[in-house]
């Protein structure tokens, strides 16, 4: 009986989705049709990453369809399984409304509602918008942030963030190079990005690193399953003057399934499914975390040949190191140049006292890895092992690079 | 559809006079004075006075029906969800237990199970306007709950739930069949819906708006014809086709009343025996079917309910024919049986004699 019935109380409401859902290439919904499989048993099954995001969709794409009796009947499922995801519940509520009046907008509240809590449909909106967007313009296939030049295939994972879509893209990395696996909503400062100070609400923008992985036991609930601290402030960050810290991936807390675009006070924010996914997946220290105002998506091919100029200049650096020549060393350097507090002239005995190590022997860079952060200026984000020939150890070293002109000079340098 | 919705509903509000008249069960006086008991508060007794009916008739689903509103009546909420419950499993085509579990259940501030319910009695007879305005109402209360999620606003001061309207006695306990709103006299409907203040546009907005009921898509029944057809709708079994004997003020009719008596007991032999082209032949042309259906549409619902059944009985009682030249009456009790369903109602055919033949121009239910 129902099935035959077309909810015309939905249909502006279909008409704001469709126009946002229904025109998106079919590859954005290669995610819905796997959850097809998970979803139907509303069983207490553990929510699985980007399941919840795929169920919503799901409902979306039937109310454009003019579907509404199963678009009702998916969002109760979906609000019975996480009462807590505010976006499904909103939802939820327009479709029940659509049975017996005209919904006209995603959101059709109440007067007193609407007026009562205004800020927060206005980011349920944003929010719906954003997911939307992120799933309907989607990379195109082979595509890769234009930051990773050069990963090495020890490292098995990388993160970018794309704050424009509020979306945390999440790649697999071997020796083929890059691919895309999953991406989350996610949710980023309240006074949005470009992080600067202590206290700013904004998440910082640049190239990172997960630097732990913190116990959920030590964690307010607030924080959700659990939190992956990157560092910011970077060495640039630093030599900006840029302060604050305590910059985490983290997921929600219990009362919020996902929280809206803006709301942290500069921490990258998931859902918790989403969260646990990524942190069984990435490695403490080497998976890079890029946080971008809006991600450049370059052809995994041609990425290699961007990089071929810097790539130059590193062994350039390398041969200069082989050769022993303090001098010729030192012009890779800035005059501002510092290691871990050391200005250029206390870290040259340093220099000094590794090549009087290596007598003469060919240094060999492995695994090496150069993220690229152009912002202001241009900068090269550097990690390798540092190996001389004959010996079976080296140091792991973090490099980062300024582009000053045509010249690459190096900022700082230290071990990891 | 936004108008057929709203044509629909009005006249089906309308039609709730009409609908109270007709019923009447085979046990018509033990029904209501347990009703009447129960609105004079006499509750207990009116408890008393349907165990004991019960205990005879253990199966008896208007009576079981008249306990559980009076275990709600009397603040019994587990006992009268539970006898409710059992109804809806026993008669699962009857739209008022479920319809009044959920006025139990939205009571309990339960309005999932409530909305659970009321689709459920909508799914049995999509033209059952008091389940529908129910379930209006516990959809805008749902919404409501949804949207102060959404908003995470503070839902310590929860509006008031809607008031649901209960629903006092099975209009047609057999089940099957379109129905105008069961008794929503004043008397029957404990409360009449009460809009959750924070949940519904204004009320003409909703009446005007809603353009999806399935009732209108799937179901269109004008009130009138609707008693009309609700009693065909029930069921009989070939047992029937033993017409009950003459009331004695039709035995002395003339020819003419002994040829209307005919085609009365033709037309009830051929329901039961499920003879579906005679059973409709028996309807004249100017036979106006429920509602906004077409004959067509009328005719084709009429052969699923019937060939539907396993086996069907009617019995025809205290059968009264006056005849006015080509013009008759046939008014009798019409007791039915299909499966575990029996149901007795009085019904008034009006037929008309043309090229020899007596035919039925219109049926209804009630005296």
């Amino acid at each position: 009986m129902s099935g035959a019935l077309f909810f015309r109380g939905l249909a502006v409401l279909a008409c704001v989705l469709a126009a946002q859902t229904v025109l998106a290439p079919a590859g954005a919904w290669a995610k819905t049709s796997r959850v097809k499989h998970v979803a139907p048993p509303p069983v207490a099954v553990p929510e699985s990453d980007g399941v919840a995001e795929a169920r919503l969709i799901e409902v979306y794409r039937l109310i454009g369809q003019g579907k509404g009796r199963d678009a009702l009947d998916k969002a109760t499922q979906l609000v019975e399984d996480l009462p807590n995801f505010q976006l499904a519940q909103l939802v939820y509520g327009d479709l029940l409304n659509a049975r017996t009046r005209q919904v006209r907008t995603l959101g059709d509240v109440p007067a007193d509602l609407a007026q009562e809590g205004s800020a927060t449909l206005a980011a349920l909106r944003e929010e719906s918008q954003r997911r939307i967007r992120a799933l309907r313009e989607r990379p195109a296939a082979g595509t890769i942030p234009s930051q990773f030049l050069a990963l090495s295939p020890r490292i098995r994972h990388a993160i970018a963030v794309d704050a424009s879509r509020s979306r945390l893209y999440l790649f697999e990395n071997s020796a083929a190079g890059l691919n895309l696996v999953a991406d989350y909503y996610i949710s980023l400062g309240k006074a949005g990005t470009a992080k600067s100070a202590e206290g700013d609400q904004r998440t910082p923008l640049g190239v990172y690193h997960i630097t732990s992985n913190l116990d959920p036991k030590t964690l307010k609930e607030f924080y959700g399953s659990g939190a992956l601290p990157i560092n910011y402030p970077n060495i640039l960050d630093t030599r900006r003057g840029k302060t604050g810290g305590g910059i985490w991936l983290h997921g929600a807390p219990p009362n919020q399934f996902a929280r809206p675009p803006l709301a942290t006070d500069g921490c990258v924010v998931l859902a918790n499914p989403d969260l646990e996914h990524i942190i069984r997946t990435v490695e403490i220290q080497s998976t890079p975390v890029v946080i971008a105002p809006q991600l450049e998506w370059v052809e995994r091919q041609s990425i290699r040949a961007q990089g071929r100029p810097f790539e130059d200049v590193l062994h350039a650096w390398r041969n200069a190191k082989t050769s022993g020549d303090l001098n010729q060393i030192l012009a890779f350097y800035t005059p501002d140049f510092t290691s871990n507090g050391k200005t250029l002239q206390q870290w040259t005995s340093t220099l000094k006292a590794e090549l009087s190590k290596l007598q003469g022997r060919t240094i060999q860079l492995k695994d090496v890895s150069y993220l690229r952060w152009t912002d202001a200026a241009d900068t090269m984000v550097v990690t390798f092992g540092e190996v001389a020939d004959g010996t079976s150890t080296g140091w792991s070293k973090r490099q980062y690079w300024m582009r000053d002109g045509n010249q690459w000079k190096i900022f700082f340098e230290g071990t990891l | 559809m936004k108008n057929t919705k709203s044509t629909v509903l009005f006249a089906l509000r309308c039609g709730v006079v009409a609908a109270s008249l007709v019923l009447s069960v085979a046990h018509a006086d033990d029904y209501t004075e347990v009703s009447q008991m129960v609105r004079a508060g006499k509750l207990a007794e009116a408890l008393a006075k349907a165990d004991q009916y019960l205990s005879s008739h253990p199966k008896d689903a208007q009576m079981r029906f008249l306990k559980g509103v009076i275990l709600r009546e009397s603040g019994k909420t587990p006992e009268a969800i539970a006898s409710f419950v059992r109804l809806t499993e026993d008669y699962p085509e009857l739209p008022e237990p479920y319809n009044n579990l959920a006025v139990l259940y939205a009571a309990q501030g339960q309005y999932d199970k409530a909305r659970t319910a009321l689709e459920m009695s909508i799914r049995t007879n999509p033209s059952y306007s008091t389940a529908h305005e129910n379930l209006g109402d516990v959809y805008a209360k749902l919404a409501s709950q949804a949207y102060n999620k959404a908003l995470q606003l503070d839902s310590s001061n929860p509006a008031v739930g809607p008031k649901l309207s209960l629903i006092r006695e099975l209009f047609n306990p057999t089940g099957k069949g379109q129905r105008p709103s069961p008794l929503p006299a004043p008397a029957s409907v404990a409360a009449a819906p009460t809009k959750a203040p924070m949940t519904l546009p204004a009320p003409a907005d909703k009446t005007a708006q809603t353009p999806t009921k399935p009732a209108s898509a799937s179901a269109p029944v004008a009130p009138a014809s609707a008693a009309a057809s609700a009693a065909p709708a029930a069921s009989a079994t070939a047992t029937a086709a033993k017409p009950a004997p003459a009331s004695p003020a039709a035995a002395e009719g003339s020819a003419a009343t002994k040829e209307v008596e005919a085609a009365v007991r033709n037309w009830a032999v051929a329901w039961a025996a499920k003879d579906v082209k005679t059973y409709l032949s028996a309807y004249g042309e100017d036979f106006v079917p429920a509602g906004s259906m077409s004959r067509s549409a009328w005719e084709e619902e009429r052969r699923k309910r019937i060939t539907g059944k396993a086996s069907i009985s009617v019995k025809l009682e205290n059968l009264q024919t006056t005849v006015d030249g080509n013009k008759a009456t046939a008014k009798f009790r019409q007791d039915y049986r299909a499966n575990e369903l029996s149901v007795s109602s009085h019904k008034t055919l009006e037929l008309v004699k043309s090229a020899d033949r007596w035919h039925i121009v219109k049926e209804s239910v009630g005296r």
